[in-house]
């Protein structure tokens, strides 16, 4: 088990800057789960951890060692790839067994270890297929088998899931919480899926353009954002944003910032502002209440009104979060 | 108009060509493997007689000899070069286009200009190669480590080695498709690798050739057929079917020596045959050794 650490990581490609300036922990055993829209450098941090790309600035450490500017085999870290990067042309034995064949461990030991990984994600009953003949559940499975079969310091992890039917990327998540459990490695986990991050981590680090915007526990980031991109970013439907102006019949807030709402905490009541019922979305046994006031209520789907109703909405001030409208930091209130 | 019919009027230039320049030559080449035909008369019928002599003859067994022994060494050394060139220019650097383009321009210069600039260079006084040979020498005549350089023109062994040493600089449609295929395999594979600190030889052995070996397959075939074929430019311009006994007749030439110049068109018919048919049992010996190969996969 090792402590996993990025200090002041910088890289970029060409004009584009991918990394700028990356602090962030993987504690000894933690899961920590990096999420963030498209292209925000989640997969370029995970590259540069595993030493497949070169960082321009900072250091990267795992454990005791600083690895840096070492070559990919010698950080000891796995990878998972979102293509799962399973060799066609070879048996899922095989497929398990590459890392420590190519590292010429005896072959008694490559045996042992791959009966033991292969049980460990539930690929025994497979060995002697090829990916080809495999569903994406058990791709998903021979590649976490092939990450573990090595024992190594670190696993990394780059969006596993996202290649996955929604049923068996919720039974995935399921096993590879329960895999992480066992194994009780460091493991740096990638998404761009919210509930992804917010079930599976112990940790989670908020990534947008290049920067760390909040690292916390999943109830930390989800109740208490940072600041309004994170906000924004975790929950459905995405948190309201409130304008002074817009905010003024529920709270008056001060000029220069804006007023953060979730959606489950906008609640129909009787004493509330008037608003009129523009649009409902049911989503099984919620639905999304569009107002004409910007904003959204996430209500009980048995509850909801009908589109086009006239009703009273509120919410309570300490369920409302502030943020400075030009930095988008939260601020106290 | 229908789309079928679009599509057929599109089609049809195409399948007219293919009937005309391929589909129907090769009926009457066949027909006329089983006849006796110079031009003047209406062909004979002359039943196996054409292929009775053929096992016969001592020229077709030497042009035969000369076909296999050729494309036994050219076509490895024609895949090695395409691959080997593929694997090192597959990457983006600079220059790379330049690299790139001087591998493929060979093959699109004209076979007889072709042949022509090799003549040239394979002239035993003043080309270029035995020029470079004879650089340092101990005499005019000798190469600096004291051996004749090669006759290429003059001697049996040299004049073979000439054909192989051209047929090597016309591999640019193997190199396109080996760069591309190459190109397009997984690049996590190869990062996978890196992690497992696979040596560049593991990589290509473990990764790089199996999952190229579909393509290669198919370029072994389709090389196969080619190099039993190509000879005939090199053979006819560059050293005329010699030095003698024959030393690069191939099939190709002592087919077209025997249609048009000695106008024995049933005869030549007769060892096209034998030449497609042992062109067709080659490549399908090397389609079941392949897949017997790539069934056997193991890391």
């Amino acid at each position: 088990m090792s402590r996993l650490a990025l200090e002041g990581v910088r890289k970029r490609f060409g004009d584009t800057t991918a990394l700028d300036g990356v602090d962030l922990e993987a504690r000894d055993g933690e899961l920590l789960v990096v999420v963030g829209p498209s292209g925000c450098g989640k997969s370029t941090l995970l590259r540069c951890i595993a030493g497949l790309e070169a960082v321009d600035e900072g250091a990267i450490r795992i454990g005791e060692r600083e690895v840096t500017r070492m070559k990919p085999a010698a950080r000891n870290v796995s990878m998972v790839f979102q293509s799962y990067a399973l060799f066609p042309h070879l048996t899922v034995r095989d497929n398990i067994a590459f890392g420590l064949v190519v590292r010429e461990e005896p072959k008694r030991v490559v045996a042992e270890r791959v009966a033991e990984a292969a049980k460990l994600v539930g690929a025994e009953g497979f060995l002697q297929r090829r990916p080809y003949e495999l569903s994406g559940g058990e791709r998903q499975r021979v590649a976490l088998a092939r990450a573990l079969v090595r024992r190594p310091d670190a696993f990394l992890l780059d969006e596993p899931l996202s290649n996955l039917d929604a049923g068996t990327r919720v039974q995935m998540r399921t096993e590879l919480r329960r895999l992480h459990r066992e194994v009780g490695s460091t493991m740096v986990h990638v998404t761009h899926d919210q509930v992804e991050a917010l079930t599976l981590g112990d940790r989670i680090a908020v990534l947008d353009a290049g920067r760390v915007r909040q690292v916390g526990t999943p109830d930390e980031v989800y109740s208490r954002p940072d600041d309004l991109f994170v906000g924004r970013f975790l929950g459905t439907p995405a948190m309201n944003v409130l304008t002074p102006q817009a905010a003024r019949p529920f709270v008056a807030i001060p000029e220069q910032t804006v007023l953060g709402i979730r959606p489950e905490d906008v609640r129909l009541t009787a004493d509330g502002v008037p608003a009129r019922v523009d649009l409902v979305e049911v989503a099984g046994s919620d639905a999304y209440v569009f107002l004409d006031r910007d904003l959204v209520a996430r209500v009980p789907a048995a509850g909801r009104p009908a589109e086009g109703a006239e009703v009273r909405v509120g919410f309570d001030r300490g369920a409302a979060h502030l943020f400075d409208e030009a930095s988008g930091r939260r601020v106290e209130w | 108009m229908t789309e079928r019919r679009q599509v057929a009027l599109m089609l049809a230039p195409y399948l007219f060509g293919l009937f005309a320049l391929v589909g129907l030559p090769a009926v009457v080449t066949f027909g006329l493997a089983f006849t006796e035909y110079d031009l003047l008369r209406a062909p004979s019928f002359n039943g196996l007689d054409n292929f009775r002599e053929l096992a016969d003859d001592d020229i077709f067994a030497t042009a035969l000899k000369n076909s296999l022994v050729f494309a036994l060494i050219a076509v490895p050394l024609r895949l090695a070069g395409a691959l080997g060139l593929a694997l090192l220019l597959h990457r983006r650097f600079t220059g790379v286009g330049a690299y790139r383009s001087s591998t493929v321009l060979p093959t699109v210069i004209p076979d007889v200009a072709y042949g022509l600039v090799w003549l040239w260079l394979f002239n035993p006084l003043y080309g270029p190669i035995n020029l470079l040979l004879r650089w340092h020498g101990d005499s005019p005549t000798t190469t600096a480590w004291g051996v004749q350089p090669p006759q290429w023109l003059t001697h049996p062994n040299d004049a073979r080695a000439a054909i192989i040493l051209m047929s090597l600089f016309t591999i640019g449609e193997g190199f396109v498709i080996l760069l591309v295929t190459r190109q397009g395999l997984p690049s996590e594979l190869y990062d996978l690798a890196a992690l497992e600190d696979a040596t560049a030889w593991g990589i290509f052995r473990r990764i790089t050739l199996p999952l190229m070996a579909p393509i290669l397959l198919l370029l072994l075939a389709r090389d196969t057929i080619f190099s039993l074929q190509w000879t005939f430019v090199p053979a006819l311009v560059v050293t005329d079917g010699g030095p003698p006994p024959y030393a690069t007749t191939y099939v190709p030439l002592f087919v077209y020596r025997n249609a048009f110049e000695y106008l024995r068109y049933g005869y030549a018919a007769s060892a096209t045959l034998v030449m497609f048919a042992l062109t067709a049992l080659i490549v399908w010996l090397q389609w079941r050794i392949v897949r017997r190969w790539r069934k056997g996969f193991a890391v």
